[in-house]
């Protein structure tokens, strides 16, 4: 019972970091139709951010803001100069540009940086653990999980209550009637990328934890699995990317606790294929948008 | 079955060209020269198969796919295995089963084992990843390359893992490449003007579209999926073949871009557009690869920098996207710049007399209490209607009362959440559209839904060629030009669809759905955005189809003059009800009618 509890905790941890980054990419993706394959640089930028602010001496918590500031200001600087003449562009267009866009990004790391690790120094308060009753979770973890739950929350309320977030809703579902409702394009699609910047920079945050280190391609292998969960919940739903983020997140830790060692090695082919698999019955995910035909 | 079909007469010539002008200069050099140009010039060759065959898929699905380097993987590894001396197998793969271990294949064989191989797995991931619409393909297929790299890794002792497979035979020179290579473009040329090819294009320009004209989407994707799949499988092969050493992480993301950007650059929908891209990246490739090493300018020393050729890539591929999104050549092929081969081609249609085409048999389409709910919204509440053969129903209401979607639960759109619909006794209640489409209801949409990038004679022959799969090409032009005649447009055939003015594409839309030899046709707002005198002019079609052709029309439409003056019957729905379903005079005098939509103004001109 207890192991089950503790690998609950841990697919928690892991879908909602997971979930984070998905709903980064479909913040984006619903009011632009663009899928954004450099989020994962900007989850690699946070955690340069983070290192060099520790390396100038700075405490800690402010590193971590840094980091996060990075990541939103980069995600805004990334649509004006890339992404912005591509706008009106067929999905494959746009996310052809993303990929370019993070291909240049990878190599200027690489090349302006170190194509080896930076060690980031955890502070020794993260990496014990917590005891709750029997079980042992790590700070970390738990730490990932309120992390997430929180996010999750104020996105919501933003989204709900805030005007702001209410034109990205609308935006969402119909941009030209947006604008023709007299709201600002230009800054429904920078707050968008903003806000997408900072789900980035918290998961990055989470995912450095983790690892304790970052290199030129941290961010790569996590956010294609992003896609996977977001095309798994459905595209351009949010809920769905949450939901997506989750079940990835969940398959994998079942995989991991439950596979026999010697199929180990074929845990993320499993996990993908299994995600396809549903998607062969839910074509348009598990929580699709609705469209109609005119 | 025709074998025109599939080896349309002007795209083998086209194809034929298009070969000559790949074979010709790469002949050439193999005479000519000998060492690093041979490298890069068979180097090239292989690239070019492999954009070839990513250009069958993506090119005419308009489904960018990342997955094509798997099935290169999965190529060089199975042929690789296959063709590999027994004495090394046992070594590099231990856990093969003997009759695999103990067996030699040429190449020839190996390759087409390995083809069939591929093209089998390909075909059972195609039957989900085809199901998908644009982005989420497109990223399931990234998901299948990590997929399968991470197989090949896995499964090690079957494979080499993560090392280096070496000591395969250098079955692969200039000659050997350039004709497979030259197989690849022919396949891919051919297979574009083919049936399958031309009704994939159609779904790639508008899926709606393609299923009113009865076009299974879908599964157009799966044909072209694993035949790019099995062509993917012999650029693989090539590959290993040729380097004689190749790991998994080869056939990884890097390629995968630098292919996509060939396609890219080239003109994605175009197989000469592959040609072009091919071309021109693997030139940049070359001059950028001098300078990844740093390069003695005499003047300077420029450093080694890492990555100067992706970076290379991501610049020219984003400069593309910018400036010419549709890639150099757009869709135009190889013809389109060679007026010579115009003419030897023929590409222009000879029309001839139409064919008096008979009339449709009598039924009815009946609507059976059919409700359509969107959870708390019920768009569409129990509505009964019949439409015969023959006649003209109008079905008017104001905006918002659910006009468009009882047309969608009839068509297939959306299914209805109660009640039924059928066909004289054939039920067809939430039937894909394409099926209902096939069983004799045609349609047009209030926003124009045409094949924009296809001619005008394109537009209608996807449709007749999705109708009748055994007529030769000569004869489906000849039909395909008789319908426009008969639409009065015969002479815009030739011209790209989405350059018509708006009442022309109105006529092609019309003469397209006729194409599929409806019994019934939804029209919806066909008058939209005319003028008096383009009204009149459909005023006449319309009646033409109903009197000559025996179709029965339902027609969705605001303009009282349209409705009134055409239509012997007309229904009126108000907030998804059936208020009101009579001659035109009945439902002008009906108070409930004249108070929902027709307003008092209008009403009083009614009856003056």
């Amino acid at each position: 019972m207890d192991f089950l509890v503790q690998q609950f905790v841990n697919a928690l941890a892991l879908g909602g970091t997971y979930a984070l980054l998905g709903l980064g990419l479909a913040v984006v993706f619903s009011v632009l139709g663009l899928i954004n394959f450099a989020h994962g640089e900007l989850m690699t930028l946070t955690g340069y951010g983070i290192f060099y602010a520790l390396f100038l001496g700075l405490p800690f918590p402010v590193a971590l803001l840094i980091g996060v500031t990075l990541a939103t200001v980069s995600a805004m600087l990334m649509e004006r100069i890339a992404f912005r003449p591509v706008r009106n562009s067929s999905p494959t267009t746009m996310l052809l540009t993303s990929f370019a866009v993070s291909t240049i990004l990878h190599i200027l790391f690489q090349n302006l940086i170190s194509a080896r690790p930076k060690a980031i120094p955890i502070p020794d308060a993260l990496a014990g653990a917590v005891t709750i009753g029997t079980l042992q979770i790590g700070a970390i973890q738990l730490i990932s999980i309120v992390v997430t739950a929180l996010s999750l929350l104020g996105l919501t309320l933003f989204l709900k209550r805030s005007m702001l977030g209410i034109a990205m809703r609308a935006a969402a579902e119909d941009f030209n009637v947006t604008r023709l409702m007299g709201v600002n394009a230009n800054m429904v699609i920078s707050t968008a990328f903003a806000i997408s910047g900072l789900l980035a920079g918290v998961a990055g945050i989470l995912w450095l934890f983790q690892r304790g280190s970052v290199d030129p391609l941290m961010g790569f292998l996590p956010v294609l699995k992003a896609f996977i969960a977001v095309v798994l919940g459905g595209l351009g739903s949010l809920s769905g990317a949450v939901v997506g983020g989750f079940l990835l997140g969940f398959i994998e830790i079942a995989l991991r606790a439950y596979l026999p060692d010697d199929a180990l090695a074929y845990r993320d082919a499993i996990s993908l294929t299994l995600v396809i698999a549903v998607l062969f019955f839910y074509p348009q995910g598990l929580v699709p948008r609705r469209e109609s035909v005119r | 079955m025709a074998l025109s079909t599939y080896l349309v007469p002007s795209a083998a010539k086209s194809a034929v060209a298009l070969c000559l002008v790949v074979a010709l200069p790469c002949l050439a050099i193999h005479v000519a020269f000998t060492g690093p140009l041979v490298t890069t010039i068979t180097n090239f060759l292989v690239m070019l198969t492999a954009v070839a065959a990513l250009g069958v898929f993506a090119g005419n699905s308009g489904i960018l796919s990342f997955g094509h380097c798997a099935f290169m993987a999965l190529g060089a590894q199975i042929s690789a295995t296959l063709t590999i001396a027994p004495a090394m197998k046992k070594s590099a793969f231990p856990l093969l089963p003997d009759f695999i271990l103990q067996n030699q294949l040429g190449l020839v064989l190996a390759l087409l084992v390995t083809m069939i191989l591929v093209g089998t797995v390909a075909w059972a991931i195609g039957l989900a990843i085809c199901r998908l619409n644009g982005s989420s393909a497109s990223i399931s297929t990234l998901g299948l390359l990590i997929i399968v790299e991470s197989l090949i890794v896995a499964a090690q002792g079957y494979t080499r893992g993560n090392q280096a497979v070496y000591g395969v035979q250098k079955l692969i020179n200039i000659p050997t490449a350039l004709a497979l290579a030259l197989l690849a473009i022919a396949v891919a040329r051919l297979f574009r003007d083919s049936r399958p090819g031309l009704l994939l294009r159609a779904g790639r320009e508008n899926e709606a579209a393609a299923q009113s004209v009865g076009i299974d989407v879908p599964r157009q994707r799966l044909t072209a999926w694993v035949v790019s799949a099995m062509l993917s499988a012999m650029a693989g092969a090539m590959m290993a073949h040729f380097l004689t050493v190749f790991s998994p992480k080869q056939f990884y993301f890097d390629l995968t871009f630098a292919i996509i950007v060939m396609q890219v650059v080239g003109g994605m929908a175009s197989v000469t557009g592959a040609v072009a891209g091919a071309v021109l990246v693997t030139a940049l490739i070359e001059v950028l690869r001098r300078f990844e090493n740093g390069l003695d300018l005499g003047f300077m020393q420029v450093p080694q920098i890492f990555g100067v050729t992706q970076v290379g890539l991501s610049l020219i591929i984003i400069v593309t996207l910018y400036r010419r999104r549709e890639g150099l050549l757009g869709f135009a092929e190889i013809e389109n710049f060679w007026p010579a081969l115009r003419r030897v081609i023929g590409g222009a249609p000879i029309g001839g007399t139409p064919a008096a085409a008979s009339p449709a048999p009598a039924g009815e389409l009946a609507v059976e209490g059919v409700t359509k709910a969107y959870g708390g919204l019920v768009a569409v509440d129990q509505v009964n209607l019949t439409l015969r053969t023959g006649e003209i129903l109008g079905l008017i209401g104001p905006n918002g009362s659910g006009k468009t979607t009882l047309l969608g639960c009839i068509a297939g759109t959306h299914a209805p959440t109660a009640g039924k619909v059928r066909i004289d006794q054939t039920e067809i209640t939430g039937h894909p559209p394409y099926v209902v489409a096939r069983l004799g209801i045609g349609r047009t949409f209030q926003n124009i839904r045409l094949f924009t990038n296809l001619t005008a004679l394109e537009n209608v022959m996807a449709a007749l060629a999705q109708r009748h799969s055994a007529i030769p090409r000569q004869e489906l032009e000849s039909r395909a030009l008789d319908l426009l005649g008969e639409l009065k447009i015969a002479e815009l055939a030739g011209r790209t669809a989405g350059t018509l003015a708006y009442g022309q594409q109105r006529r092609l839309e019309i003469a397209r759905a006729l194409a599929l030899e409806p019994r019934f046709m939804l029209l919806d707002e066909p008058a939209a955005g005319m003028n008096e005198s383009e009204t009149n002019d459909l005023l006449g079609i319309l009646a033409w189809l109903v009197k000559e052709r025996g179709l029965g029309l339902l027609i969705v439409d605001h303009d009282m003059q349209l409705i009134m003056r055409l239509c012997q019957r007309i229904a009126v729905l108000n907030k998804g009800q059936l208020i009101a379903l009579g001659t035109p005079a009945e439902v002008q005098r009906n108070p409930a009618v004249r108070e929902a939509y027709l307003g008092r103004r209008h009403a009083e001109k009614m009856i003056a």
